[in-house]
């Protein structure tokens, strides 16, 4: 059994399985299949799904259900992800597991609404004020994009963070032939609520607390400024420093949990190919065409940087070819674990993918 | 009321526009009456496309293609800094239905607030129809769009967004469509004229793959949206002052309109909700000729 699908639609399937019930969002090229297919199907599921006024409104109405006990997710592209952005910081301060579909388009500002771009890999990780990690996965086909939507859901619940899907137009609106298989059933991510205690213990850094819902039991409070654990709003230095470490912590300490990424290793290659999203096809097709035995990296959880993983993929080689849709966003990554080696880009901006011939010519 | 409207043009024949879009007729024949010494600001919207890409562009004044939320606000840039160098331009921000009544609605707020000296043109085909028919606030009761499914079409009547900008106390606002060309070139130069503050002009526009009909009874569509009273045209003078400006004369009823386009299958489907659309516009036909009484009643009273 084979079906001829695209991306959205897996991404779709991949939340209803991991239980989502919530979902807000806007009309943006290239995600609105996602948002369409989600105000199609959820209602069917007794979910709710809600087209908002913008972006601010989508992104606000799934941090008020997810805090009031929805699993809930928001689709968007670029232009979207900017409007997001404070929003994202809430969900960062106050611990919100919610899942963001970046349906990526070239960029900057309206940039090319139907061009595929992989330019916000920096954006989603930097994408609102202060500087705290976020999780983002990155799915390289329409398989891809419904294991790896249940694997947000799940991190977005271990982690109490937004989780990033950090998706792009050519791999959610190109439909391809996907077996049936792809989309077993996976279990619905675990949640852990309490209705007592702390509702944003941070002590130590690295736990994560139970989700304390808004309105159920004690009387929980939210709030994006600094707070104690009770979420109050403190002025209180040590207490702001101990919040702060916990929000960076409860991510940078469990790298190795979140990390995803195929590694193709090969006897005798000295050169590494390092991809990601919709350019692994080609890092694939290229690895097979090659005359000289080359090793791969498929790097599915961009953020936080896989630098254990890399570092160990590292070893035995001399080049390293970053091949992005961008300027070299995360080729400064792979330059910072590379130590002497070359690290070489290829790189593609005028809306065209990269050709496995082109990477070729730079393991050359 | 002034016909023909002028010879010039100021846009180009060709556009990227669907057969029968409503709103590629309503930029030609208002920038006919604006002139030549337009500015155009467009959001995210299909004029956004409709322009076309170099070599190919449409439009042969200047345009200025911003972001979604913000047509009011960068138009009142462009002003402020025009007026500042002596310079008098009628600055147009020209959005649809989304870039007015949803995303566009805090800035145009804030635009007709402070009574900025603009002219805000929205042209309503009541959906997102460049991102492929997804419901907006401007979109009318029973209507399927691909975010409101056949089994669940929207539920709620359209926005207001006439009565919201005349509860601003904008200076003028009015209703318009290009199926009453002269009574649109009219409200156009009066929107020109009335230089100074916030103009504000409500034109709805037929889409035909949106609405899904036929390309060729767009204009017919539009026409019966006024004679059926479900868009009727009409000016308002400082949030207050009301004139029809287009009385219906023949005898079109609802159902007239809504058989024309695919869209309102479930309406049609739903009778009881079509009653009650039926009497919403009663409704509003109602009240709209108690305020223009009304305003007959106050002229002389120095108000």
């Amino acid at each position: 059994m084979r079906e001829y699908i695209d991306g959205a639609t897996a991404i779709v399937r991949g939340a209803l399985a991991a239980g989502c019930d919530f979902f807000a969002g806007y009309p943006i090229t290239p995600a609105s299949g996602i948002l369409m297919a989600m105000m199609r199907d959820l209602p069917r599921t007794g979910g709710v799904a809600i087209q908002g006024e913008d972006e601010i409104a989508s992104i606000g109405m799934c941090i008020g259900a997810a805090m009031a006990g929805s699993r809930a997710m928001t689709a968007t592209s670029g232009p979207g992800i900017s409007l997001y952005s404070e929003n994202i910081g809430l969900a960062i301060m106050g611990e919100v597991p919610l899942v963001i579909v970046d349906v990526q388009r070239l960029g900057p500002a309206t940039g090319g609404a139907t061009t595929v771009s992989q330019g916000d890999v920096q954006f989603v990780r930097w994408g609102t004020a202060g500087g705290y990690p976020i999780i983002a996965l990155c799915p390289t086909d329409v398989a891809d994009c419904y294991r790896l939507t249940v694997r947000a859901f799940e991190l977005a619940e271990r982690f109490r963070c937004p989780v990033f899907l950090l998706t792009d137009k050519e791999v959610v609106m190109t439909p391809a032939t996907v077996a049936a298989d792809a989309f077993v059933p996976l279990p619905v991510p675990e949640r852990t609520t309490a209705d007592t205690g702390l509702p944003y213990e941070f002590v130590p850094a690295g736990d994560v607390p139970a989700l304390h819902l808004i309105g159920d039991g004690a009387a929980v409070r939210f709030t994006g400024s600094t707070h104690d654990e009770g979420a109050f709003i403190t002025k209180h230095g040590p207490t702001i420093e101990a919040l702060n470490r916990h929000l960076a912590a409860k991510v940078d300490d469990h790298v190795a949990e979140i990390t995803m990424m195929d590694h193709i290793a090969q006897a005798g290659a000295a050169t590494l190919i390092v991809g990601y999203g919709v350019t692994a096809g080609a890092v694939a097709s290229a690895v097979e065409l090659s005359d000289s035995p080359l090793a791969a990296l498929i790097v599915r959880s961009v953020w936080p940087v896989p630098e254990e993983a890399i570092r160990d993929a590292l070893a035995g080689i001399d080049r390293v070819v970053v091949p992005e849709l961008n300027l070299g966003l995360y080729r400064r990554e792979i330059e910072r674990l590379a130590g002497d080696r070359e690290v070489v880009g290829v790189n593609r901006i005028d809306g065209d993918l990269i050709s496995p011939q082109q990477i070729l010519e730079a393991t050359a | 009321m002034r016909w023909p409207v002028p010879e010039a043009e100021h846009m180009d024949p060709g556009t990227l526009g669907c057969q029968g879009c409503g709103g590629a007729l309503s930029m030609r024949l208002v920038l006919k009456e604006v002139g030549p010494d337009a500015i155009a600001v467009l959001p995210a919207c299909c004029w956004s496309i409709i322009d076309g890409p170099w070599p190919l562009h449409a439009l042969d004044i200047p345009v200025f293609h911003t972001a979604f939320e913000t047509a009011a606000v960068v138009a009142t840039g462009i002003k402020a800094a025009k007026a500042m160098k002596g310079e008098d331009p009628t600055v147009v921000a020209w959005a649809g239905d989304g870039g007015t009544f949803d995303i566009g609605l805090q800035a145009l707020s804030g635009a007709a607030e402070r009574n900025e000296d603009i002219v805000f043109v929205c042209y309503d085909n009541e959906a997102y129809m460049n991102t492929g028919i997804q419901r907006s606030s401007a979109t009318p009761a029973g209507t399927w769009t691909t975010t409101t499914p056949e089994e669940r079409p929207e539920p709620r009547p359209k926005k207001d967004i006439m009565g919201i900008m005349a509860a601003h106390r904008v200076p003028y606002a009015a209703t318009a469509t290009v199926a009453y060309p002269g009574d649109l070139a009219h409200k156009v130069q009066t929107a020109v004229a009335a230089k100074g503050g916030m103009r504000f002009l409500h034109l709805l526009s037929a889409c035909p793959p949106g609405w899904k009909m036929a390309a060729d009874q767009a204009i017919e569509a539009m026409r019966r949206a006024v004679q059926a009273r479900v868009f009727p045209l009409y000016e308002v003078r400082d949030g207050r002052d009301y004139t029809i400006t287009v009385w219906p004369e023949r005898n079109v009823r609802l159902e007239d309109y809504l058989s024309l386009q695919g869209r309102f299958t479930p309406l049609l489907a739903d009778q009881d909700m079509l009653e009650r659309v039926k009497a919403d516009v009663a409704e509003r036909w109602r009240l709209l000729v108690e305020r223009h009484e009304h305003s007959r009643r106050l002229v002389g009273t120095g108000r």
